[in-house]
């Protein structure tokens, strides 16, 4: 059964998507990512434009974690306070990031940019993450018990002005940082398609010392409103958002999370880093090689973007 | 505990969602009707093509009607009175893209008034069906290898590029005519005009031009939007009739299609005509289109609402299932 997509314009297979849907929500569960790194990567190789793949896939991610997010807020795990900044912060990023793919479309940059991104953060934090779980694992093989993270330490964060006390973080640090890290999140989720929380989480724990406890739940919080903010950008700036193919999604994603996160209750935590670090770095890899592969066809044709 | 509260998290998000849907878009119900109105009209007339003499005879893709008649045959044979002419009509003269669009062929059919061929496979004539979606400016890049990358370094904008580009025949054009003839009527891919647009800078040459025009047909090919049968493309049914089968692939751009029909003896035309289909997206498809194209605010709101509703729904469905 096919279905005829609106804002794509193309006809796709229903089953296909939804298997798409419910195997990228199946790792979201398992690793307890949003899994728009994977979900748009793989629209743009089924055919997708790879704009409409970008607005369609902030969507998808939307509808993934609002309930999540939900949920961390009953249970007090939202340090609200530090997620109205990072919101704000991640709302003029997406504003940037939406305006920079209309520009990058009417010069023709647009997927080359996309690419590089991907290869760019998916390299980096597919590093980091597998060195990581390499070191827990042999630390953890070896017997030796893992060093607790050091509370307390001051750097050159603690400098900055605009001091704001996060009293659910037990935090009283300068909200530049924070509001930075939230725009920077927030241009990538409307460049690159996806929701940041591989970013954002490492950056709250490293950088902003945040309590893990609380991570989870306020990353979610910021994504849900920046998400729900990028939709709406893409929607009205590009026109990129195809309601039917985020359906699709939608419905796959979420039979595939609960099947995933049965799934990764069954894992240990660096054993499920290290499997993810791999997947992080063999979508890096592949779009890579699209880059620096001599293609088939050097040609490429697109239809005229209006002016701006 | 959980079952009132999902029930009552549940009722007012599908009226919500069903309100959006079906209020919203006021405009574009209204708008749909003259497309149902289009289809009454869909029948298939040939019949009284020999009765209604039609010798207003229009070729060139896009230019106003003429009184001008078509030069009769070169061939010396055929005098005045006896001038054949060309009468063509299609299957399906309006075509709906909704949900379920996979694509649709449409047949191109007709007769030759006058027909002078003694059977249907003497060769005496040649007929081109050429069916076109509406022009519209394409840019074309090109890839070069830099510093290890391969990036579009250069492009070329084409004024008006048919969108979609079906050629049929009974036999290779090239064996129909030579390429000025072709050229003039636009009949086949190396034959369609790629002009640069208005106030493009050209800085290639044209070699250069052509690699970049081969590879648009190349890729329009590619995307199965171009399509050419010249073996049997147009077949004859005894002396006067033909008709020929076009496919319109489930990617076709939506917009008006041109049917062309040429007639041709010796290598010149002596008869065209015209015909022409609708393609226009229909139900769900065009009120989701319309809404995102018209209502782009409206639309975004309603894509997060949906989100999130179906987001919530989801969740609240599978926390009753694990209890």
């Amino acid at each position: 059964m096919s279905i005829y997509l609106p804002i794509a314009e193309m006809s796709v297979n229903v089953a296909l998507f939804l298997a798409m849907g419910g195997a990228v929500g199946f790792l979201s569960g398992l690793f307890g990512v949003g899994g728009g790194f994977l979900l748009t990567p793989l629209l743009i190789f089924l055919g997708i434009p790879s704009a409409v793949a970008v607005g369609t896939g902030s969507m998808q991610i939307l509808a993934s974690s609002v309930s999540g997010a939900i949920a961390q807020y009953r249970r007090n795990n939202v340090d609200v306070k530090m997620g109205m900044v990072l919101v704000g912060g991640g709302i003029f990023g997406s504003a940037i990031g939406v305006g920079l793919v209309r520009l990058l479309r009417l010069v023709g940059q647009f997927d080359l940019f996309v690419a590089l991104s991907y290869v760019t953060f998916l390299g980096a934090v597919g590093a980091l993450m597998l060195i990581e779980s390499i070191g827990t694992i042999h630390r953890t093989r070896s017997g030796k018990t893992v060093s607790a993270r050091k509370t307390g330490q001051h750097s050159w964060v603690h400098g900055l002005p605009f001091k704001m006390r996060f009293h659910r973080s037990k935090l009283y640090i300068s909200a530049v940082p924070p509001a930075l890290i939230g725009a920077f999140v927030g241009f990538m989720a409307a460049i690159m398609g996806v929701g940041g929380g591989f970013v954002l989480v490492p950056a709250m724990i490293y950088l902003l010392r945040v309590p893990t406890s609380v991570v989870v739940g306020t990353s979610l919080f910021q994504i849900v409103f920046v998400m729900a903010a990028t939709t709406l950008l893409q929607a009205v700036q590009n026109q990129t958002v195809d309601v039917v193919l985020a359906l699709l999604l939608i419905v796959g994603g979420v039979v595939g999370a609960q099947v995933g996160a049965i799934a990764g209750g069954r894992l240990k935590g660096e054993q499920l880093r290290f499997l993810l670090a791999g997947l992080v770095l063999l979508v890096c890899l592949r779009i890579g090689w699209d880059l620096v592969a001599k293609p088939t066809e050097i040609y490429s044709i697109g239809p005229v973007i209006g002016s701006i | 505990m959980q079952r009132p509260r999902s029930i009552t998290l549940g009722l007012p998000s599908v009226m919500c969602v069903c309100a959006l849907v079906f209020g919203v878009p006021f405009a574009t119900n209204a708008q749909s009707q003259d497309s149902t109105g289009m289809k009454l009209s869909r029948t298939v007339v040939a019949a009284n093509a020999q009765t209604r003499p039609r010798p207003k005879v229009r070729m060139g893709p896009r230019r106003p009607p003429t009184r001008e008649r078509v030069p009769p045959a070169s061939a010396a044979d055929s005098s005045a009175e006896s001038a054949e002419t060309i009468e063509a009509d299609v299957s399906t003269r309006s075509v709906e893209v909704t949900a379920g669009f996979t694509g649709h062929e449409i047949l191109v059919f007709g007769s030759i008034h006058n027909s002078q061929q003694p059977t249907d496979d003497s060769g005496y004539y040649d007929v081109v069906v050429v069916v076109e979606g509406a022009p519209e400016p394409v840019v074309v890049r090109r890839k070069s290898d830099v510093a290890g990358l391969w990036i579009n370094t250069s492009s070329v904008t084409f004024a008006s590029l048919p969108t979609y580009y079906a050629i049929a025949a009974n036999r290779a054009i090239e064996e129909i005519a030579g390429p000025n003839v072709l050229d003039k009527l636009a009949i086949g891919f190396a034959h369609i005009k790629m002009t640069p647009a208005p106030g493009y800078k050209w800085s290639f040459s044209e070699q250069q031009l052509a690699a970049f025009k081969a590879a648009t047909i190349r890729l329009k090919q590619k995307e199965g939007l171009y399509v050419v049968q010249v073996k049997d493309g147009v077949q004859f049914i005894g002396r006067s009739l033909f008709r020929s089968t076009v496919s319109l692939p489930a990617n076709v751009p939506v917009g008006p299609l041109v049917a062309r029909v040429f007639l041709f003896r010796n290598g010149e035309v002596i008869s065209a005509h015209i015909a022409r289909v609708t393609l226009e997206r229909a139900g769900l498809e065009r009120v989701l289109h319309n809404f995102a194209f018209r209502y782009p605010f409206s639309y975004g709101l309603f894509a997060v609402i949906l989100a999130v509703l179906s987001g919530l729904l989801a969740s609240a469905y599978f926390r009753r299932q694990t209890g």
